[in-house]
């Protein structure tokens, strides 16, 4: 019996984890599908990422080293449903440093969502790319976010 | 959870930072983003308010991104920069893990030049260096892409399964709780890349092509990984030694401002001593 609870007990764990794994999964999948017109247009998108999960209203500073003659896009999507999530790029001043940005759903039913901000560097330095879960129905959404360089 | 890196082309979820505290949103808001519309960002931001673990993590450029620059910078004599050995492989882990930052460094070398035999001795011993710090398997199809795609002159490819290599390897390595070595791995590409971009801007000097060494961020966080190592054998080990040395010494001379031609020389200097002292095996 003591044996039966332990695997039960390991099988809701093992359930847990995959559910977690799937979501940022999920999340990571829908980053790349935010990528996908800027690929298309020469860009090449990294193969590492960066994701987690955030409350609402909660941020999150990713640091890169960018470089003047590059011109980058940083994409950013989630899998949860109802939740609007952005991503904007400062400079190590602070000073915003994008030149266009997007918030814009996926398809009907997808419940997925997509931001983006494009810098092309006017200096190479260091640059902080700020995610931000500005409204969701769950209490942590799945985030994950791609860049992509030409 | 709030942050991880995902590394390889199926993620899993990695946590290679420290989870960040929930006090960004506190920090931002209260400082940028009262008032202001949920989408529309704020022109600035105070980054000094932020906590310290929010940026305390750097994203490591990976070499296309800076061979991409170096594209555009005109025409070098790349195969003039190509160096004659690969090095030596000593069998000290340490010495292997930079010695194959070097080497996938010196790939995007031979890319440049557009050397396909060399481009493939390149992908072959990427694989006999992997195989001694136990991450071959990780890196047998990128060898063998690097190989294929270099046969076919398909240089942007041999750039992208190159900087894949370097992924796949450091993932590798996390996977087997090697981070330290992992570290050093992109270490030693970031020596040999450096060395070769201080030549070229050297030779040809612009304030524009200097300006690609304004990297102090990323070198303040490769001294802290040293430090941080959680090995405080491989910390003590000469050779990683003599790379925080280096990276001490680099510091000032990009500090902020235009780096002038002497700073870039002496920088070449630096890492092209060391990437001798790397590839050599001599301590």
């Amino acid at each position: 019996m003591k044996t039966l609870k332990i695997l039960f007990v390991l099988a809701l764990a093992v359930a847990g984890l995959s559910a977690v794994w799937a979501a940022v999964d999920d999340a990571l999948s829908f980053a790349h599908e935010s990528a996908l017109p800027f690929v298309k247009q020469g860009y090449i998108i990294r193969e590492d990422a960066w994701g987690g999960d955030l409350g609402v209203k909660d941020q999150q500073a990713v640091t890169a080293q960018l470089f003047k003659g590059n011109d980058y896009w940083f994409c950013l999507g989630t899998d949860t449903k109802g939740a609007v999530v952005t991503v904007h790029v400062y400079d190590s001043n602070g000073k915003l440093a994008e030149v266009e940005s997007y918030q814009r759903p996926g398809k009907a039913g997808s419940g997925a969502y997509f931001a983006g901000a494009r810098v092309i560097p006017q200096k190479t330095g260091t640059y902080y790319a700020i995610v931000t879960v500005e409204k969701s129905p769950a209490e942590r959404t799945n985030w994950a976010l791609v860049y992509g360089y030409k | 959870m709030m942050r991880a890196l995902l590394t390889g082309p199926r993620p899993i979820a990695k946590l290679i930072f420290a989870m960040l505290p929930r006090l960004i949103p506190a920090a931002l808001c209260g400082l940028a983003f009262a008032g202001a519309a949920a989408q529309t960002p704020p022109q600035t931001v105070d980054l000094s308010k932020f906590p310290a673990t929010a940026v305390d993590e750097v994203v490591v450029p990976v070499p296309s991104e800076v061979f991409n620059v170096l594209d555009k910078l005109g025409s070098p004599n790349w195969k003039g920069e190509m160096r004659d050995s690969l090095g030596t492989n000593t069998g000290n882990r340490a010495q292997v893990a930079l010695l194959l930052g070097t080497v996938i460094a010196e790939g995007f070398v031979a890319v440049e030049a557009e050397d396909s035999q060399r481009v493939k001795e390149i992908g072959q011993e990427v694989l006999v260096l992997a195989d001694a710090i136990n991450v071959r398997k990780a890196v047998i199809a990128r060898s063998k892409s690097v190989i294929e795609k270099a046969d076919a002159k398909n240089w942007r490819a041999v750039r992208s399964e190159l900087d894949g290599a370097l992924q796949d390897v450091r993932a590798a390595m996390q996977e087997l709780g090697d981070e330290d070595l992992a570290q050093l791995v992109s270490l030693g590409g970031w020596i040999r890349g450096t060395e070769v971009l201080t030549s070229i801007v050297s030779k040809n000097y612009t304030p524009d092509g200097a300006e690609l060494l304004n990297q102090p961020e990323l070198v303040a966080y490769f001294s802290r990984r040293i430090e941080e190592m959680r090995s405080s054998r491989l910390r003590k080990e000469e050779l990683v030694a003599k790379v925080r040395k280096l990276l001490r010494d680099i510091r000032p001379l990009i500090a902020k401002g235009s780096i002038p031609v002497s700073n870039v020389q002496k920088i070449n200097k630096l890492t092209g001593d060391m990437v001798t002292v790397i590839t050599s095996g001599q301590e």
